[in-house]
């Protein structure tokens, strides 16, 4: 006994799309949320790995003398680099690292002998010294001739400004999504109070409060939140999966950056996701079917 | 005695219903009710009677805090309807009991929950409610159709699903809309005796009928709509002794 609702909401043909509505919007949310946080994180990585770093890049050349005289000026401008107050290390970059890198443009062992191949020296600076660039950038140009500082920081800056773009647009997204989700919770909540107005007056009049009305359609809408909000984090969680996989068919050889290890999310994460996304897709459902019910109800005698 | 009709001053008394030149109309049309004014004491009995759209029906619904007055004022159990704020209102409409002339039964509930729904809002104890439930269902005769649902009763069978809910909170004040309408004349006079029964132990009760024989056979006052205007026309004693004489149930 008195398991039934007065008001059946579960019952209602109309309400049934309710929670695959929750669920397109939750799945199109956690999409964003995982764009921004996939984002974040890789920012992050490369954060870590440029920051604090100088490349520093010279004139190379092919040929018995010119070997000699790279040789020479890379010296010259490590023991330069050294001496400069602020920078820790001064490593060049081997030949043998940088024809790998040219390998995928040239090919395994098609390098031609007589190609200029600029020497690199990866600078590190001691943590937290900022070096004035211009003063080190006219120091070496008198060393040798031609050498140029490569500041990472200034391509570090510019793609953190991106990611938070993008990050930006994500959190845009994810509020419009939320709106969308509420405006379909209110409208719902109208219609089923509409819908069930002569059930909903006789309550009243044999003494129900409107808090008694709205418990029911709250109930309703947590439900249809939880449910929706699970089913839009597995399929958003099998798609970000997917798009792994298929990005882990992709080869990218650039700086040793692999796809797959961009579009995917710890599973811890996803577990933390899985529970914290349907819970507030359930609470933000929840409130608004209140508000919704107590505000109209207000309208009535 | 109970009531009293326009132009009579009631300070200290204990009035349940009080209506002062209460006028209802809807949207730009005629008035269905003009300037009734009357007063109902604790414990009264009355019968509202009046031809089909005399306005008893909006009589009632000022009474039960359906609708509100489109002038003049109306109190019940003291307070001030038109001035109540809405968490007021629950209170007070616990206390009323009503029969609605067309049920209003839930058809997805058994006759069981239908009846136990005021106590449920109310917040009683399921052991409580279920008991009172059951037995109030078989005083009515439904101690067959306990877990029946509305759809598969007969229109007799409703209305006493109806008058079960109506009753089933010992409402201070009980009003029903044609109450025996849809029952045999057996089963309304039992009706209307479970209505006295309960007017014994203090609950006012307003009853609008059609029916002249119930009228006449309980000998009470009866308050006559006729043109949107309300009288008050106290039972012959004589006469009604001889009907009540008449009655089988009488005295039973």
């Amino acid at each position: 006994m008195f398991h039934r609702s007065e008001l059946q909401l579960n019952r209602d043909s109309a309400r049934r799309f309710i929670p695959f509505m929750v669920a397109a919007m939750v799945y199109l949310a956690t999409l964003a949320l995982a764009g921004a946080v996939m984002v974040g994180s890789t920012v992050d990585r490369w954060s870590e790995g440029l920051r604090g770093t100088l490349t520093v890049q010279l004139p190379g050349g092919r040929g018995d003398s010119s070997i000699a005289e790279t040789a020479a000026r890379t010296d010259t401008a490590v023991s330069l680099l050294l001496e400069t107050p602020g920078i820790a290390t001064a490593q060049p970059v081997p030949a043998s690292d940088l024809e790998t890198l040219l390998e995928p443009w040239l090919g395994k062992g098609n390098l031609p002998a007589d190609l200029p191949i600029p020497v690199l020296i990866d600078v590190t600076l001691e943590s937290g010294v900022r070096i004035d660039l211009v003063a080190l950038q006219r120091s070496l140009s008198g060393a040798v001739p031609g050498a140029r500082v490569s500041d990472n920081g200034v391509y570090l800056e510019r793609l953190v400004r991106l990611a938070r773009s993008v990050q930006l647009v994500a959190g845009v997204v994810m509020l419009l999504v939320a709106l969308a989700a509420v405006a379909i919770i209110v409208f719902a909540t109208r219609a089923g109070l509409s819908m069930h107005r002569e059930t909903i007056e006789l309550l009243h009049l044999i003494g129900a409060r409107d808090a008694y009305i709205a418990r029911q359609f709250v109930t309703n809408a947590l439900w249809h939140g939880l449910l929706g909000g699970l089913i839009g984090v597995l399929l958003a969680a099998a798609t970000v999966a997917a798009l792994g996989v298929i990005a882990g068919e992709v080869a990218l050889p650039i700086g040793g950056m692999q796809l797959p290890e961009q579009i995917s999310l710890s599973l811890a994460l996803w577990l933390v996701g899985g529970l914290f996304i349907p819970a507030v897709a359930g609470v933000v459902a929840m409130a608004t079917a209140r508000l919704t019910v107590m505000r109209t109800l207000r309208q009535v005698l | 005695m109970h009531a009293i009709l326009p132009g009579q001053r009631n300070g200290e008394r204990n009035d349940v219903v009080r209506f002062e030149n209460v006028g209802v109309r809807y949207g730009s049309g005629p008035e269905i009710l003009r300037d009734i004014s009357f007063e109902l004491e604790g414990g009264s009995f009355h019968f509202l009677t009046g031809p089909s759209g005399a306005g008893k029906t909006s009589l009632l619904k000022l009474m039960y805090l359906a609708q509100r007055p489109t002038r003049g004022l109306v109190r019940l159990f003291g307070r001030d309807v038109t001035v109540l704020k809405r968490p007021e209102l629950p209170p007070l409409r616990r206390r009323i009991g009503v029969v609605f002339q067309d049920f209003r039964l839930i058809n997805h509930l058994t006759a069981l929950e239908n009846v136990a729904l005021p106590l449920r809002i109310a917040g009683a104890r399921k052991e409580q409610i279920e008991a009172h439930v059951t037995e109030l269902l078989s005083w009515v005769g439904l101690s067959g159709q306990v877990n029946a649902k509305p759809p598969t009763l007969s229109d007799g069978e409703k209305q006493r699903v109806a008058i079960a809910r109506a009753v089933i909170g010992r409402p201070s004040l009980l009003l029903a809309d044609e109450p025996t309408g849809n029952i045999d004349l057996d089963q309304g006079l039992r009706i209307l005796r479970l209505f006295e029964e309960l007017n014994k132990i203090g609950t006012t009760v307003v009853i609008a009928t059609h029916d002249r024989s119930l009228v006449s056979t309980f000998r009470r006052p009866e308050l006559r709509l006729q043109d949107g205007d309300l009288t008050l026309n106290r039972p012959a004693p004589a006469g009604g002794d001889r009907l009540r004489r008449a009655d089988p149930l009488a005295g039973a």
